[in-house]
């Protein structure tokens, strides 16, 4: 099945606030939703992204090194992350038995939320590439105001002409 | 494979079971219960992390039900939610027809768990819990799972995982 | 003081600017000594002295531009221009008047760019063959915007060069760009679908069009087509002295 193994099915961009700003479906598979139901999903996928990162677990240094705290931590004694040299992030991908789901949040805190095959593959890649488009058409564009939804044709029309050209 | 934490929540949202692992192979340091559990145990060193773990597991809870219903809105009622990762570890999730929760915290590299929650569920809950004519129907606080059987044969089960 | 030989142990050229400075101030300026030396080593005074003011014009010919940087400067100016403006014709008005001045410096780069490299770039529209002179009729006047100009600005030539077909605007001319580098990455809202932000290329091609001395209104126009959706049309209309002016070269034989 080569056409399921590259198949986008939709994308969700969530501003910093946890505002749905843009949202596009590409390809039949997933429950379509309401405009609004579609807003509570980026303000619960928000608040969600926040907590995955908060119950990452904190190992607890040996005790006789007490005084080592690892920073940005607020446990009162020493811990570490488990993977100590990557800072904690918030959910990263997400697996159902239907779709997957890969979140990348920019560094000012900006997330694209991608839905696709489980089998897709190099969704990095694709996820490159979105936020390139959104770099060139959306924050170039001299009447996009930030943090607003994204209405921008330049946009539309390059991703879905890319995203096309894949499959 | 390292297991960080293992967490039962029942039909109620309430989490009745809890066990943290410390990376460091064979000692458990983080285990407790709920506040008010009777079968409260566990080294003395561990009161620190007592509170942390307590709200952990409502984080916990919050996470998977909000991403099983988000899941299920997008997917339909039939798809489930198996696993998520972050940079800094990977949950797994089952859930059985009973609506009984099962999520368990690996390291980001581990392979999908989803059977292995079954197995969990199967061979030690059904068998130890469930049939175990001493426990009560449901677990307000965590009583009646703490039974020495289910522990130390969950205990047993994650250790051959972390080994294989 | 211990700053001077360490100042002059971290710049070649400009401490000699530096150290004086430093000899004949008073105690009161002596706070500021660590950090005046560094600047004239930034971007804007490199330490050989070669700013971009001091390069040669030719040499800044095939120099590379980022067109991100030119995006995000463009965007600045459209935001600006917006500021303050009753409506979209205002707006493209308030564009227009910035790209006039440059059109009008950009002629005097391009005609002393073509003399000095190319002769034969222009010879077609002068009649001998060393420098070109500028243009005296509206095709040479056309053909010099629509080739060498475009290229300076764009690095290509435009895509078409039309005159009008009705008889009631024989001063009017199009030339259209398939796809304007100032739109690459605009979308324009919806509400406001009659603007064209290349109103700003206008301008640049009306100042161009004063400096050789021909009146003329210049606008940009959405011409979009199923393969290039920012297809845009440049209208030229000249003014009414220069169609006279037009006819009497004609009779004259001057090309």
């Amino acid at each position: 099945m080569p056409s399921s193994t590259r198949t986008v099915f939709s994308l969700i961009i969530i501003n910093k606030a946890g505002g749905l700003i843009y949202q596009r479906e590409y390809q039949a598979g997933l429950r379509s939703l309401s405009t609004n139901d579609y807003l509570v999903l980026a303000g619960t996928f928000h608040g969600v992204h926040a907590i995955t990162r908060s119950i990452t677990p904190k190992l607890p240094l040996a005790q006789t090194s007490p005084a080592i705290t690892s920073p940005g931590g607020n446990a009162p004694v020493g811990f570490t992350y488990p993977n100590p040299g990557v800072p904690a992030s918030g959910l990263e991908h997400l697996e159902t038995e239907k779709f997957r789901l890969t979140c990348f949040q920019t560094l000012t805190g900006t997330k694209f939320l991608l839905f696709t095959d489980p089998m897709t593959g190099n969704v990095d890649t694709i996820m490159n590439k979105i936020y390139e488009l959104y770099a060139d058409y959306v924050m170039k564009n001299p009447f996009y105001q930030l943090e607003m939804p994204v209405r921008c044709e330049a946009f539309d029309r390059h991703l879905g002409a890319w995203l096309r050209g894949r499959t | 494979m390292t297991v960080y934490s293992f967490y039962i929540f029942d039909r109620h949202a309430e989490c009745i079971y809890k066990r943290r692992w410390l990376p460091r192979p064979a000692s458990i340091v983080g285990k407790s219960s709920r506040n008010e559990s009777p079968a409260q145990s566990g080294p003395a060193g561990t009161g620190q992390t007592m509170r942390a773990t307590d709200d952990d597991s409502k984080l916990v809870f919050g996470t998977v039900f909000s991403l099983r219903n988000m899941v299920r809105k997008l997917g339909g009622d039939e798809d489930n939610f198996v696993s998520f990762n972050t940079s800094q570890y990977k949950l797994h999730y089952y859930e059985t027809p009973t609506n009984i929760k099962f999520v368990m915290l690996t390291d980001t590299k581990s392979p999908s768990m989803r059977i292995a929650l079954q197995q969990i569920y199967i061979n030690l809950y059904v068998e130890y819990v469930v049939k175990n004519p001493l426990s009560p129907a449901e677990h307000p606080g965590g009583v009646g799972v703490n039974n020495e059987l289910f522990e130390e044969s969950l205990e047993q089960f994650v250790q051959t995982r972390v080994l294989s | 003081m211990a700053a001077p030989p360490r100042h002059s142990a971290m710049l070649s050229v400009s401490n000699a600017a530096a150290t004086p400075q430093s000899g004949s101030s008073d105690k009161s300026q002596t706070p500021q000594q660590p950090s005046t030396p560094q600047p004239t080593q930034g971007l804007r005074v490199p330490s050989n002295r070669k700013t971009i003011y001091d390069r040669h014009l030719n040499r800044s010919r095939n120099a590379e531009l980022s067109r991100a940087s030119f995006a995000y400067l463009f965007a600045e100016m459209v935001t600006y221009a917006q500021r303050r403006v009753t409506g979209i014709q205002d707006l493209e008005k308030r564009l227009n008047e910035q790209g006039y001045p440059l059109g009008l410096r950009l002629l005097d780069l391009l005609f002393y760019r073509t003399t000095t490299t190319s002769s034969s770039a222009l010879s077609s529209s002068s009649t001998s063959s060393s420098p070109p002179n500028r243009p005296l009729r509206i095709l040479t006047l056309l053909h010099l915007i629509h080739g060498p100009l475009w290229r300076l600005l764009f690095g290509r030539s435009a895509d078409a060069l039309e005159h009008s077909v009705s008889p009631d605007t024989p001063n009017e001319y199009m030339i259209t760009d398939n796809d304007p580098l100032v739109n690459t990455y605009i979308s324009v809202p919806r509400e406001m679908n009659q603007l064209n932000c290349a109103a700003f290329v206008a301008g640049i091609i009306e100042g161009v069009c004063d400096g050789c001395g021909f009146e003329a209104k210049v606008s940009a126009h959405n011409q979009p087509t199923e393969m290039w959706p920012s297809r845009t049309v440049f209208l030229l209309g000249f003014g009414e002295s220069v169609m006279e002016r037009e006819k009497v070269l004609e009779r004259a034989g001057i090309k």
